[in-house]
């Protein structure tokens, strides 16, 4: 029990990185996805058709077959070489992106088109009115099922550990091994999962509250 | 993935309707089991079980980790479609004479699958993709397979891209197949009543 | 069927939500075969009133019998209690998920026992009995505001209550289907079935009831016979609020 002690900080410290591929996939995800969505809402015919593919295909894969798929396949087609923790986060990233998508479009679906059609009549151009007046909105109204995106992904980054990225769940594998005790190990980082994912989603509640638009509830 | 959905109702109806050390017995194991990530659970019956003695193979430990965390998915949708009744359907039954148990079996849950089925059905598609995991705990499932081939034979694009299309395959014709089984179970204005 | 039987008898009821005091010392009786009618401006308890007499809501206080049982003390059952009164309710409440016919008939098989085909059938008869014979495989969403009530009626006939409840039966519909609920309700007026309900018909009232019970602040401001009441009201409150309702609906008689 002494030694095992010894080993939860080290699994702690996984922490860091874990929150590194979290923020790093939701961040890349965020920018692809808010992309994506308006190109879905407002876009063309074959960027519709490319948002609705790219969709399918990061949704329909599984996340251990993308991680791998880019770490042995992709990326060392194209020249780069990426250790595991960049891939994983841009592999995160992407698949992130193809889920956001969904989440700003519903929201920006629900607020009707009446918004844009009152930006327009004031003379705004689309763009303009589309980045200042609907976004906006959109964005708040997602930001609940954005907090269960973000729920997804620290457990999602957990599969990374198919790569041997050091956050929590291959230190605890480490950890195992080491002291063959596994029961004690994997509670812990399953403890741990719940209370990232517990604050995680508390913070986000509460800046959804202090930004909460009065009487304008989306669809979630 | 049937005995999901029925652990899942279970659940639901528990935290609903328990008393208190029934519900929150039934919030806490729905609390864990989807807090933690599938694949934590997974390494926990296979790896961990046997140090109490509880020994599983590989292929029933993951039947029994995704039955579990499925579950506890699954319990959410179903609680929220339960809660999401009009009090008045309760009320009619109550004044007709049904007790609790006749209630909730004849009037509510009916009502409730048949709300909760879209959050059900892409539960399970979930549980088509994740299932790549249970090759961790030594199952012989499509992912192990690729990445045997793989050590094999090095061409990672063309296996790791053919092992996905067949998740995505499968993943779709279900997606297809509950889209059928939703309209056909679908009455009318129920969906607009809730 | 005897005259002067008292089916239904309330005590000194009292309720309360939170601090308001909803019903502050309610009492009555009903005979078998007579038809009460219980007006008031909202708030005034009605609705609760009626949940506390088959016991949706339990009163803090007061006492209720019915048909000498007396509802209210340790009743082994109370889902026994409630299949002798028959409730309909102002938002219907029908069984969304099932056909008029299987809301009429799903209580008799579930809580009656019955056979599902003599379910079936006596159901049927009911739906036939407020015009609805046709109309028994539709389901809620595709019936109209005034074809639900009366499948609700027929639901809660079908289980052959001792006495009827209605809360505010016509008060979600659409004025122009207002009369066909009415229409049904009278008929079983006619045929004495007891019944207590709460309703802004005046004309209704007038045509069927025996009594008037005006309930104002929680208790029975006044009662008496429609045509006393409504034009010659002894009560200061009672009186102004016929006029409002004569001025408003500038009904005659029915």
């Amino acid at each position: 029990m002494a030694t095992l002690a010894e080993f939860l900080p080290y699994i702690l410290s996984g922490t860091v990185w874990t929150l590194g591929l979290v923020g790093g996939g939701l961040a890349i995800g965020f920018i692809i996805g808010l992309l994506m969505a308006v190109g879905q809402v407002y876009g063309s015919e074959e960027i519709k058709g490319f948002v609705h593919a790219y969709v399918w295909f990061f949704r329909s894969l599984p996340l251990l077959v993308l991680l791998f798929l880019f770490y042995w396949g992709v990326f060392p087609a194209t020249g780069y070489k990426l250790d595991p923790l960049a891939c994983s986060i841009v592999v995160l990233g992407l698949r992130s992106g193809a889920y956001q998508s969904q989440i700003f479009r519903g929201a920006i679906i629900s607020l009707g088109g009446t918004q844009l059609l009152a930006a327009r009549a004031l003379g705004i151009s689309e763009p303009k009115a589309v980045f200042h007046i609907v976004l906006p909105q959109a964005l708040r109204i997602s930001m609940p099922g954005w907090s269960n995106e973000y729920a997804i992904m620290i457990k999602d980054s957990a599969i990374t550990f198919a790569l041997g990225v050091l956050e929590i769940l291959t230190r605890t594998r480490y950890v195992v091994m080491a002291t063959h005790e596994p029961l004690i190990p994997y509670f812990f980082a399953g403890g741990l999962f719940i209370v990232l994912t517990y604050s995680g989603t508390k913070i986000v509640n509460v800046v959804y509250e202090r930004t909460k638009i009065p009487g304008l509830v989306g669809r979630m | 993935m049937p005995i999901g959905v029925a652990l899942a109702i279970t659940l639901a109806v528990a935290r609903v309707y328990g008393n208190r050390p029934i519900s929150l017995l039934a919030t806490s194991i729905v609390g864990i089991f989807r807090g933690f990530p599938a694949i934590v659970t997974l390494f926990i019956i296979f790896f961990a079980l046997p140090d109490v003695g509880v020994f599983f193979s590989p292929y029933w430990s993951a039947v029994l980790g995704f039955v579990l965390v499925t579950g506890a998915y699954q319990s959410e949708y179903v609680r929220g479609a339960i809660q999401s009744i009009h009090v008045g359907q309760s009320l009619a039954a109550q004044a007709l004479g049904m007790n609790k148990p006749q209630e909730i079996i004849h009037i509510i849950l009916p009502q409730a699958i048949r709300a909760a089925l879209p959050g059900i059905s892409n539960e399970i598609i979930y549980l088509i993709l994740y299932s790549s995991l249970a090759s961790y705990i030594g199952v012989e499932e499509i992912f192990a397979v690729a990445r045997s081939f793989n050590s094999l034979e090095f061409k990672p694009i063309e296996i790791f891209l053919t092992a996905g299309l067949i998740y995505a395959a499968m993943a779709t014709v279900c997606f297809a197949g509950f889209r059928t089984v939703e309209r056909k179970l679908r009455i009318p204005g129920l969906e607009v009543a809730r | 069927m005897a005259d002067g039987e008292v089916v239904l008898k309330v005590e000194n009821l009292h309720k309360s939500y939170a601090d308001i005091k909803v019903l502050n010392g309610v009492s009555f009786e009903i005979d078998r075969g007579q038809i009460k009618v219980i007006c008031g401006p909202s708030g005034s308890g009605k609705s609760t009133l009626l949940r506390c007499l088959n016991l949706l809501t339990y009163p803090d206080k007061g006492r209720v019998w019915l048909e000498e049982q007396e509802i209210t003390g340790q009743i082994s059952d109370v889902n026994k209690v409630r299949q002798k009164i028959g409730f309909v309710f102002q938002e219907f409440n029908l069984f969304n998920h099932l056909t008029a016919l299987k809301n009429v008939s799903i209580a008799l098989e579930i809580v009656k026992k019955m056979k599902k085909e003599e379910a079936r059938d006596l159901a049927l008869k009911e739906l036939r009995k407020v015009n609805l014979g046709e109309d028994a495989h539709k389901y809620p969403a595709e019936l109209s505001g005034g074809q639900k009530q009366r499948v609700a009626i027929a639901r809660a006939l079908a289980m052959n209550p001792v006495i009827m409840f209605y809360d505010e039966p016509t008060s979600a519909l659409d004025p122009h289907l207002i009369g066909e609920v009415l229409d049904v309700m009278k008929k079983l007026a006619q045929e004495k079935l007891t019944s207590i309900v709460v309703t802004h018909e005046i004309g209704f009232a007038r045509s069927v009831a025996d009594e008037i019970m005006f309930m104002g602040g929680g208790t029975i401001l006044e009662r008496g016979r429609p045509d006393e009441l409504i034009s010659n009201a002894k009560h200061e409150m009672v009186r102004q609020f016929f006029r409002r309702m004569n001025e408003l609906y500038r009904r005659e008689g029915e």
